[in-house]
């Protein structure tokens, strides 16, 4: 199976059990529509899976994926760290009393306006992937531990990420040997495999390459490199196979078992976390027949909290609350672009207008990237452990 | 409440136990926080940094303010540019300097300190011969028509230079704050390119404050008078005794070694 086919599956789920379809009833009387539920329970099972998974692996929560207040806190009170990319993201762990200590800053390419204000913040760990961004760290040399990002295609991943950033593997030398002339320390070497990977070969790959590059540095007079930063790609259960996210990491433990003890590893997880600790609830409006199908309109769509089924080519598991014998039909969203379409062509019961549609594994990458067309509302994000009195 | 570590490398750290938060203000532009630690009292940090502290001010304070003071002799007028806690002040008025003019950015840091850094001010700015302005220090020196005789810049930003020097009495003495040369020497080398185009004598002179991670913390130094800064203990002695006051760092002899300099501080800027 391609990596392609592998994810665009659409899982249609059972039907709701009954106790888990009242209460979603429950919550859209309550809240409205459309919501998007985040149970913090579910949160703290992933981190503690991912956490077994990679004993001695640093664990910064990639902010990006999800970026709530409710969701820093939980990761803060699990003693977790946390990857930023924007002044946005800082702000938002400065109002959550995270100090910058516990931040790295990995977006490889910074205005030096950024590069301040994320050093007043407290982030002294920064990623840079070429010359011209290891220039920008001269001034503040003294302050900075550089991670440098370098490139390895995966082969697995659905969202690769080489193409855009991360210096080739063969070129990391010659960045090194730069460093050291303007005397900014690389303390380390970073890479991402990409995203929503089929296993962890690109990871033990990248692994074995890095190490072996900062153990050749090592031999040499420079001051040693002591970190690596095994980035994400952490999958989430899209097409609902039931990941062994222990599994998943074997290779890669048995790899870092390979490496000097007095090397710090952090990687870099969101997805693998936050997917599955937020479902979407969103409301049938209206439905029309088609050339012989059945079109249902949601409150939610692609330009709102599914907006990862075009920037992150993620298919959510859906579920309805009905059963009963299916058609062929079509999930349109409420825009009136004609690409606001989540899902077709997949058999559902006959639904009437109020009916409910849940989307599942919906925490990462969904409403981070939505979006203000047609100023429709946005679904609300609830937290299960804080449910607000309305 | 959880510790304050700062955050000023990526490799060392220092870190405080908060034993109460006193006062806490975040913005996107800045974090800044009053707390207090057993070992050093009241603790100001702004963006991950130390700012001062009650137990180790005196250091810093005494230093800046009484070398220049009495390296001059007959300092009359003087100009504090930021300074907002008042510690400064605190010091330069123990002189028998007849005006001194304070630039403080922002009147809000002032106020602040007056309410959880009480023992900084210590009711000097009460002091009838201040005229605090609310101004940047740089805008300020670019305008004023006032000529003082010591100028002290109790701020991180740098002033130019040149306008510092137009402000300046005859025989007027400049000092800066410029950070620890330890782990930050480009400051020290910064500062004398800055400073020696103006200036007959330009040089650095330090001390140790405890909470300023690294070592010796420099001050910037800068005259037109060579002699100031190589008078003998004895001369100091005289005009310190004569002043009376008490002092928990300052001594004539502190004063005339302070000016003293590691080889690795003169380095950065003096390489022949």
């Amino acid at each position: 199976m391609t990596e392609t086919d592998q994810n665009s599956v659409r899982v249609v789920l059972p039907v709701a059990q009954a106790a888990d379809a009242d209460r979603y009833r429950q919550l859209v009387q309550r809240f409205g529509s459309p919501l998007l539920v985040y149970d913090p329970q579910t949160l703290r099972t992933q981190y503690a899976r991912l956490r077994n998974a990679l004993p001695n692996v640093g664990l910064y929560y990639a902010v990006k994926a999800l970026p709530e207040a409710d969701v820093i806190r939980q990761i803060a009170a699990l003693d977790g760290g946390f990857d930023i990319a924007s002044a946005g993201e800082t702000q938002l762990l400065l109002q959550e009393d995270v100090f910058g200590r516990r931040t790295i800053h990995t977006h490889p390419i910074k205005k030096d306006s950024e590069i301040r204000d994320a050093l007043r913040y407290g982030a002294t760990t920064f990623v840079v992937d070429n010359i011209g961004e290891l220039e920008k760290f001269k001034p503040y040399r003294a302050r900075v531990g550089i991670l440098l990002r370098v490139s390895f295609r995966s082969s697995s991943a659905i969202v690769d990420f080489s193409r855009k950033f991360g210096c080739d593997f063969d070129e990391a030398p010659l960045l090194l040997e730069h460093a050291a002339t303007i005397g900014v320390h690389i303390k380390g070497l970073s890479f991402h495999v990409g995203s929503q990977c089929h296993d962890a070969a690109e990871h033990v790959h990248a692994i074995q390459r890095c190490a072996s590059l900062m153990r050749t540095r090592n031999a040499t007079d420079q001051p040693p490199m002591s970190v690596l930063d095994i980035g994400g790609g952490f999958p989430a259960d899209y097409a609902r196979r039931g990941t062994d996210i222990d599994a998943f990491c074997a290779p890669i433990r048995s790899a870092l078992g390979e490496l000097p003890d007095d090397w710090r590893i952090i990687a870099e997880p969101g997805r693998y976390l936050v997917a599955p600790a937020v479902k979407c609830i969103t409301t049938v409006v209206g439905v029309s027949d088609r050339n012989g199908i059945r079109w249902y309109y949601l409150d939610d769509g692609v330009y709102g909290s599914f907006s990862g089924q075009i920037y992150d080519h993620a298919s959510y598991p859906l579920q309805t609350l009905r059963d009963g014998p299916t058609a062929r039909s079509v999930l349109a969203g409420p825009t009136c672009d004609s690409i606001d379409i989540v899902a077709e062509d997949i058999e559902l019961p006959e639904l009437t207008a109020g009916d409910l549609i849940i989307g599942h594994e919906m925490g990462a990458y969904t409403a981070a990237t939505k979006t203000r067309f047609n100023l429709l509302p946005d679904a609300r994000f609830l937290n299960l452990e804080a449910l607000p009195d309305s | 409440m959880s510790d304050f570590e700062e955050t000023l490398y990526d490799s060392v750290a220092q870190k405080f136990r908060i034993d109460k938060l006193y006062f806490e203000d975040k913005t996107e532009h800045q974090h800044l926080m009053i707390f207090h630690n057993a070992a050093l009292g009241r603790v100001m940090t702004l963006d991950g940094v130390v700012q001062t502290t009650e137990a180790d001010e005196f250091v810093y304070h005494e230093m800046m303010a009484h070398v220049p003071l009495l390296a001059h002799e007959r300092a009359e007028q003087v100009l504090i540019i930021g300074g907002g806690d008042g510690g400064m002040l605190r010091e330069v008025i123990k002189h028998p300097v007849t005006h001194v003019t304070q630039v403080e950015i922002d009147l809000s840091v002032v106020e602040m300190a007056k309410q959880y850094l009480p023992n900084h001010s210590a009711g000097a700015f009460d002091d009838p011969r201040l005229n605090l302005v609310i101004d940047d220090g740089m805008a300020f020196v670019q305008n004023t028509d006032q000529q003082f005789d010591v100028v002290i810049v109790d701020s991180t930003d740098p002033l130019g230079p040149g306008e510092v020097k137009r402000c300046l009495n005859p025989g007027g003495i400049v000092v800066t704050q410029n950070g620890v040369a330890f782990f930050q020497p480009d400051e020290v080398t910064q500062t004398y390119a800055r400073l020696r185009p103006h200036f007959n004598d330009v040089s650095f002179y330090t001390a140790a404050i405890p909470t300023y991670y690294g070592g010796l913390m420099t001050f910037g130094w800068a005259t037109d008078n060579t002699e100031l800064r190589r008078q003998s203990s004895a001369t100091i002695a005289t005009r310190f005794e004569r002043l009376g006051i008490d002092t928990r760092f300052y001594t004539p002899d502190v004063h005339v070694g302070a000016f003293a300099l590691p080889r690795y501080i003169q380095d950065c800027f003096d390489r022949d």
